[in-house]
């Protein structure tokens, strides 16, 4: 029997919900900025179109406010099930722009299922997570959940979307972390990418060889553990630019297409350059709204959602950037503070889950539009147009509102 | 359910709040380093230097005849440009534009609505300027802020040839041309794009890939040079198509067929390559290049003999005689059926209550099988018709490639009409049409339709026994399989011997068409094709043998009288032009 859940509403954390509407109104003032250049095309501008996909989207974030607990709980594996199948879905139909990352289902939009895969995935997590008595120090406690998380990520890896796998991979970390697993466990999970990664930068590679080392001197792990962890790495890194070499250029490019997908390489160099520049002349104050006079930033092809930041850098300036990295910031610490208060430890996962989901995004976007990272292609939440990703974001805000409050059953 | 209680530790808390405040903060850090810091750096940049993407249009490949002449070339022209975010006081800087280049300024600003795709997006205003006028233009660049220029590859035809239909031309892509396009990513507004003949069917060879450079532009619009940090990435030209055109031979029948209106089509029998090919009246090739007047436009679309129309390929027509052979084949084919047994032609023949006619009114007295192709006797035919039925007759029409496409290697080919008994129940109804039907289908007249390119095929199988290439306009390694019809050698070397008589002969219809060659063996058949279109369409197929090669002609002279005073004396020149430049040819 499912008891009707004494829900109420003084109880639920509608704060957030002011703090993700901030962040709404900021990137309609981008927007509607960008839009000024469609003229009698206004009604098919990002402006309008944002509008028109925010009703929705409150609409069911409302409605998830008032889904128990329990039935959330007792559905996610299901849903996890139906997620996998959405992301296989697009293969079996024509690809769009060369992908198969959209879903064409007689709508006037089209969707992108990955985004929806996102959420599912940390839910089934976060089940499994909470309803197994782990034993969480034990390394092999750790393999199953990550299973959960890399089948969705392969299937959305070879749409392909680097972008979006990375963001379904993202939050395993945390929730393992939550639940309580050994943190230098984890660290040696991704050690071996990092020491690959950063090898190809002196600076960089100093820094996390030190880190490492630190690391691993904290960890009290004996002797011949450590200095075989530490030089298992360190040899990792430093073979990575020989397996490099030893690919043909063809190979190689391939793989720097891979992870920067922009298949003009010229494009991307030259939209980071126009954004950075966009950015900087901005200043304290920008330029004013709809004053955006650099020409370049009109070039960028994506202006409404991966560099809607550079928009408004140049145009609101450092204040606004600011004030939308706080903003960001304080709406993300509020669901890990929720979290953390939390009674259940299945509430408490999906918080954490939706939080990391929300911070990768917050950073790989922005980082981008600065050129810190090269991978490009997510948007900024609640800021950035883009319809499913707009979806997800209030469908995980009002599911995190909801998973806030500890009413009883 | 839920039972499992949390078990977060305030350590575990205030660790990931600490990695959630240093990512904001690295983005603030980032934010404030290139906002903050080095903001004059970049306002400088903003205001002094804009880089700009400038793409190159590449030239397209050139198209060349068999023998490395050039046909289809590029000439390098100017088009004016605008990036309308930087202009201001359009009127007044399109009058000086209009003033300087000599062109109307209602056109500059149509142009710019034309093109216009966005506020910082180079949009063309005018185009095949000379070098003269972008040289007065730069002495005005200081009232011309925000207009520039760029050079531009255009088509232009260096040969004497108009090969006009074969070669097509090439087409400015605009709005609506872009959103029909395949691979339109590829394409920007006003570039060109193959539009029809050649140049539409090797478009992905011919068409190249743009070039992209990147230039830093003072506020003054001047430019500062290339941007040296970004890779610029050169035009790569498309490549060069090789014809099997003959330039000599082309010329040749272009001059044949000026001022009148029909085909010539010349070919390599056993090849199928294609040594001329014209559709008359025809259009300049250079028509669609250039600044094209609105009457030089209407003159062409209006034109009443429509020379936009590709005759030799979308063209369909009653052959007449020309196919005679085919019914030849049907009635060899036959066990029952004796060759020389003679019909007596009396000059019209009573099938039912109508009355078919000789083309001949008194008659040709007893004839043949051979004597009524040497002197394309209809009554023969007539008489003979008890020896097949009309699907047998049609399935050996087809099996010479007629109601369907040849494959040739220029688009939108039409297929012809071959009638059988089910078309003839589809259009007619099943007992709409009589066996009398047959007697116009035996010697190509009534439902059966037929395209000249198919006409050639034909002409080129049966001077090979049935195994010639698919006719094709450009070399190429892998040809469409064509038909290969099967007859005995026995019936091939009739239908030879009796097309030989048919120009040797004293009473062959084709003697006209014998240009006395040394050392050359002519073969060939008339036709004059009734049609409910005005006068009869004269017909001339055949080929001409020596030094061990065949080469195959059509003529098609539209609505000129008779094929044997008509299109043989044009076939005779074609001959002549065919041994002339290629016996020349040998001897370099």
């Amino acid at each position: 029997m499912i008891k009707k859940s004494n829900l109420d509403f003084k109880e639920l954390n509608l704060s957030l919900y002011f703090l993700a509407f901030f962040l709404v109104f900021i990137g309609l003032t981008a927007l509607n900025s960008i839009s000024q250049q469609y003229d009698e095309k206004f009604l098919s501008s990002p402006f309008i179109k944002q509008i028109l996909l925010l009703i929705p989207s409150f609409i069911f974030s409302i409605l998830v406010l008032g889904i128990p607990k329990s039935q959330i709980h007792k559905y996610v594996y299901h849903l996890y099930f139906i997620g996998i199948i959405l992301v296989i879905l697009p293969f079996l139909f024509e690809k769009h722009a060369g992908t198969h990352r959209w879903l064409q289902i007689g709508l006037p939009f089209m969707i992108q299922p990955s985004e929806f895969a996102k959420l599912f995935t940390i839910l089934a997590l976060a089940r499994y997570l909470s309803d197994h008595n782990l034993q969480m120090k034990k390394f092999k406690s750790i393999i199953f959940p990550i299973i959960i998380a890399i089948i969705p990520t392969g299937v959305v890896m070879n749409q392909p979307d680097l972008g979006t796998s990375i963001v379904i991979l993202a939050p395993v970390i945390p929730m393992l972390y939550w639940s309580g697993a050994n943190s230098f466990y984890l660290f040696l999970i991704i050690a071996p990418f990092l020491s690959m990664l950063t090898v190809f930068h002196n600076v960089a590679f100093s820094i996390w060889a030190l880190i490492l080392a630190i690391t691993i001197i904290l960890s009290r792990t004996t002797l011949i553990y450590s200095i075989l962890l530490f030089f298992s790495n360190i040899f990792l890194g430093l073979l990575s630019p020989v397996l490099w070499g030893l690919l043909s250029k063809y190979q190689q490019n391939r793989i720097i297409t891979f992870f920067n997908p922009e298949k003009d390489p010229l494009g991307a160099a030259y939209h980071i350059i126009q954004s950075k520049t966009a950015i900087g002349s901005g200043g304290l104050f920008g330029k004013g709204w709809g004053e955006g006079t650099q020409t370049h930033l009109k070039f960028l092809p994506v202006q409404e959602s991966d560099f809607i930041l550079s928009v408004l850098s140049e145009e609101l300036g450092f204040i606004c950037i600011l004030l939308l990295l706080l903003i960001v910031g304080v709406l993300i610490h509020s669901i890990i503070r929720n979290s953390f208060l939390s009674k259940d430890r299945f509430s408490s996962l999906v918080l954490i889950g939706i939080a990391t989901i929300f911070l990768s995004h917050v950073f790989v976007n922005t980082a981008m539009t600065v050129g810190l990272i090269p991978v490009k292609g997510l948007p900024f939440p609640f800021v950035s147009a883009g319809g499913s990703f707009l979806f997800t974001s209030f469908l995980m805000l009002g599911l995190a509102i909801n998973l806030s409050s500890n009413y009883s059953e | 359910m839920l039972k499992a209680d949390n078990i977060v530790s305030l350590r575990q808390y205030y660790a990931v709040i600490l990695i959630v405040w240093f990512c904001i903060l690295v983005l603030i850090a980032r934010y404030f380093q290139i906002q903050i810091i080095s903001f004059d750096t970049y306002k400088k940049k903003a205001n002094t230097n804009r880089i700009r993407k400038i793409t190159t249009n590449a030239p397209r490949g050139l198209i060349l005849d068999r023998n490395g002449e050039i046909l289809v070339d590029n000439n390098p022209t100017y088009v004016l440009i605008a990036i309308p975010g930087e202009l201001s006081q359009k009127g007044e800087k399109f009058g000086l534009i209009s003033n300087i280049i000599g062109l109307d300024s209602n056109m500059v600003s149509k142009n710019y609505k034309k093109y216009y795709r966005g506020k910082f997006i180079p949009t063309r205003l005018a185009k095949d300027l000379t070098f003269e006028q972008v040289s007065k233009l730069e002495e005005n660049k200081f009232d011309l802020k925000g207009i520039y220029y760029q050079q531009f590859p255009e088509r232009y035809f260096p040969s004497k040839i108009r090969a006009s239909h074969v070669l097509g031309y090439v087409k400015e892509v605009d709005k609506e041309i872009r959103k029909s396009l395949f691979s339109r990513e590829e394409y920007e507004l006003g570039d060109m794009v193959g539009w029809n003949g050649l140049e539409k069917k090797y478009e992905k060879y011919l068409k190249g890939s743009r070039g992209v450079y990147f230039y830093q532009f003072d506020a003054y619009g001047r430019e500062m040079g290339k941007v040296t940090d970004l890779k610029p990435q050169p035009a790569d030209p498309g490549q060069n198509i090789i014809t099997t055109l003959d330039l000599n031979i082309q010329h040749d029948v272009e001059n044949l067929m000026k001022n009148k209106k029909g085909v010539i089509l010349v070919g390599i029998s056993k090849s199928g390559e294609i040594l001329a090919a014209v559709s008359s009246p025809d259009f300049r090739p250079d028509l669609f290049t250039g600044r094209m007047s609105e009457n030089e436009w209407k003159n062409v679309l209006f034109h009443p003999e429509k020379p936009l129309i590709n005759r030799f390929n979308q063209g369909l027509y009653p052959p007449g005689s020309i196919v005679k052979m085919i019914t030849q084949s049907r009635l060899l084919q036959n066990q029952n059926f004796n060759p020389d047994e003679v019909y007596k032609c009396e000059g019209n023949y009573q099938f039912g209550d109508r009355l078919f006619g000789c083309w001949r009114e008194k008659g040709h007295g007893d004839m043949n099988l051979s004597s009524a192709i040497i002197n394309s006797c209809d009554i023969y035919f007539y008489k003979t018709i008890n020896y097949y039925d009309l699907d047998m007759l049609s399935e050996s029409f087809k099996m010479f490639g007629f109601g369907k496409i040849t494959n040739v290697d220029i688009l939108n080919e039409s297929s012809g009409i071959v009638p059988s008994s089910r078309f003839m129940n589809q259009r007619y109804g099943n007992f709409g049409w009589s066996k009398g039907a047959i007697l116009n289908i035996c010697i190509g007249q009534g439902e059966i339709l037929v395209t000249p390119i198919q006409v050639l095929n034909f002409t080129n199988l049966l001077a090979t026994n049935g195994s010639a290439g698919t006719p094709h306009f450009v070399m190429v390694d892998n040809l469409p399989q064509n038909v290969e019809p099967k007859l005995n050698l026995e019936v091939w070397s009739q239908i030879k011997q009796d097309m030989e008589n048919v120009i040797i002969h004293e009473n062959g219809t084709g003697k006209i068409a014998n240009p006395y060659l040394k050392n050359a063996r002519v073969f060939g058949k008339t036709g004059t094709a009734e049609n409910p279109h005005g006068k009869d369409h004269a017909w001339f197929i055949g080929w001409i043998s020596f030094k061990r090669e065949l080469y195959s002609v059509v003529v098609l002279m539209e609505n000129a009288g008779s094929g044997g005073t008509k299109a043989a004396p044009i076939a005779q020149q074609v001959f002549k032009s065919i041994y002339k430049h290629t016996i020349k040819q040998e001897k370099l």
